[in-house]
């Protein structure tokens, strides 16, 4: 590293970094890691093709043909046809909607809530609210995560905010685990003892200085949720119990390509790539991220 | 020690009171008559009220908790709705074929997995120490319902020489493994590329540590230097992970299961949740959630045995 001894006065002087310059510091060293910078590419062809998918793709990917079932890739269909004549690429590139959908969704909306309740029951540790929250967590752990969401979308019925509900509720108590134990280290410390003695409200004090610095893990742990709630969400989607048919989801590719197994190979290969290919992108990703904000990691 | 097995083997009573407290709301959430779809639609409308105080389904909803607690307590799963058939006995002719599913890929792929590593971490940048890389990758990359899908593509109907559906039962041990091959592989190809990638690097690490670095001045063999010193303390972090690895198993049963027409415990939930049959899909996850509570427990004090260092509170 070259740091300057200005640079390092600059950066002791802003205590309090805008969160632009966190994004971009965080980035940058993301980028370093090795397969890091090959994970953000990745992750941007799926954004790109989730956001400009109807520029993308050359067809309509509900557009049946029904004299062009079946066709194998060719340079009217890149990547062949369907049982109904749809284009596969199209549908492909339709479908990393529904995967970014549903990856960012249930985790947000998981690490959201995870993290709000870990942090309150670290908080209030040995109180009758923690153990509350401990006896949540660890019922909701207790079940196979993925047959919990089946059960779960199966009451409540397939559709695409449903699973992310189902996947989220799946996978809350790992993060509200995470942000409790983070907590309790955290809560120990100088700082928020002597905000406590400048008599700030608990409210303040977990919003303002305890949950800032425990979202390291937490944020490693978003990454690699990510990948699996791609998976989870084309295995629902696989079992008829996740995204509706028609809207092109990998998993609802991967089940009708499953049907006519016997007819053509190209319903089941460029569904199964394009998964790997988000598996991919999301696993390095987050490798990246683990190392980047793993102080003892950072400097290797 | 012992204070610390007492207090994880209690917690599982509360927590599986918890598990179902919440399996029960699952099906009190669920729209739809029971009784009138065990019946069919010719049935009277007094004999489905008499059918719903027979289930207790007229009752409000603490006391139906308390009788579905009650039952539970007392080995009763209740009834398939769709069948007829006890859903216990409906369970336990289901869990043999996942057991042996399951035991199998996972058994064969910790094995491999554990040898791998450990020869990849023994000889780094060898071509083993590639492979192993490889594996996990396709590990991460292909989640297990899709290699299932490949591998039936490739095995079954590309070049047909192994058995597509079924567990083959009818047809003794040999069609039977025949029949475990494909869905064992694709359950256990996650876990070879994950144990192996987990075991080389706690073993490199191992490797690093101070008491190989005497044993090498002891001049003990390398090998046993390797196998016994080094891997005996690599092996802990892969320990953990199989007592996790049961939920993920037995999720990823579902999806092979019924790939492959296997009639194990995954397809009898999935297949209860088409046909809307609460009481198997209640009873199915009950199982599948005690077997993961359990092997959990079985890791977490197996944890303490293998790995002394470790001081509980």
């Amino acid at each position: 590293m070259n740091t300057t001894p200005s640079k390092i006065i600059s950066n002791q002087m802003s205590l309090t970094p805008r969160w632009t310059e966190t994004v971009s510091m965080a980035f940058r060293s993301i980028v370093k890691v090795k397969g890091g910078l090959l994970g953000a590419v990745f992750i941007s062809i799926m954004l790109l093709c989730a956001l400009c998918a109807q520029w993308i793709s050359p067809h309509d990917p509900d557009a049946q043909n029904i004299l062009q079932r079946f066709a194998g890739p060719g340079f009217a269909h890149l990547f062949g046809t369907d049982y109904l004549g749809r284009d596969i690429f199209s549908r492909i590139i339709y479908g990393c909607r529904i995967a970014v959908l549903v990856a960012f969704g249930s985790v947000t909306l998981s690490s959201v809530v995870g993290v709000f309740l870990g942090v309150i029951a670290g908080y209030n540790e040995g109180k009758k609210f923690d153990y509350f929250i401990i006896w949540l967590f660890d019922i909701v752990r207790s079940f196979p995560q993925i047959i919990l969401a089946l059960a779960i979308v199966a009451v409540l019925g397939p559709s695409l905010v449903n699973v992310v509900v189902a996947l989220a509720f799946t996978a809350f108590p790992f993060y509200g685990r995470i942000a409790r134990a983070q907590t309790l280290s955290v809560k120990e410390a100088d700082y928020v003892k002597a905000a406590e003695a400048m008599g700030q409200k608990p409210l303040t004090i977990i919003s303002k200085h305890i949950t800032p610095n425990i979202m390291a893990p937490v944020i490693v742990c978003l990454g690699m949720d990510m990948a699996t709630m791609v998976i989870w969400e084309s295995g629902l989607s696989f079992l008829g119990l996740g995204v509706r048919p028609p809207t092109a989801s990998w998993g609802i590719m991967l089940r009708n390509g499953y049907k006519y197994i016997q007819v053509s190979p190209w319903m089941i290969l460029w569904p199964a790539l394009a998964i790997a290919f988000a598996m991919i992108a999301f696993s390095l990703f987050s490798e990246g991220l683990r190392v980047a904000l793993d102080p003892k990691e950072r400097n290797r | 020690m012992l204070k610390y097995i007492l207090k994880r083997v209690l917690w599982v009573i509360p927590t599986l009171i918890g598990v179902l407290i919440i399996l029960f709301s699952l099906t009190y959430m669920l729209p739809g008559d029971p009784a009138s779809a065990m019946l069919g639609p010719r049935a009277t409308p007094e004999l489905v009220e008499e059918l719903n105080s027979r289930l207790h389904l007229d009752e409000n909803m603490p006391v139906r908790l308390g009788y579905y607690l009650l039952g539970i307590a007392k080995g009763d799963l209740g009834t398939s709705v769709w069948s007829g058939y006890k859903v216990s006995s409906l369970i336990s002719s289901a869990l043999p074929h996942t057991a042996l599913l399951a035991v199998c890929s996972l058994g064969i792929s910790a094995v491999i997995g554990v040898f791998l590593g450990a020869f990849g971490a023994i000889r780094q940048n060898s071509p083993i120490s590639r492979i192993v890389t490889i594996v996990s990758l396709l590990g991460v990359a292909v989640p297990d319902f899709v290699a299932a899908l490949l591998l039936m593509l490739l095995f079954c109907v590309k070049f047909p020489i192994l058995p597509a559906i079924g567990a083959g039962t009818e047809g003794g041990i040999g069609d039977i493994a025949l029949h475990l091959i494909l869905p064992a592989t694709a359950l256990g190809i996650g876990w070879v590329g994950y144990l192996s990638r987990l075991t080389r690097e706690s073993m490199v690490d191992v490797l690093e540590a101070d008491y190989i670095r005497t044993a090498k001045a002891f001049a003990i063999p390398q090998r046993s230097i390797a196998y016994v010193y080094a891997l005996k303390n690599a092996i802990i972090p892969t320990i953990t992970v199989i007592g996790l690895g049961v939920g993920k198993l037995l999720g990823g049963a579902v999806f092979v299961e019924i790939i492959f027409s296997r009639p194990g415990l995954g397809k009898l939930i999935v297949d209860a949740v088409y046909a809307r049959d609460f009481p198997v899909v209640q009873g199915g996850i009950l199982v599948a959630t005690v077997l993961f509570v359990l092997a959990n427990l079985l890791a977490d004090i197996s944890y303490g045995f293998v790995n002394p260092q470790i001081q509980y509170d």
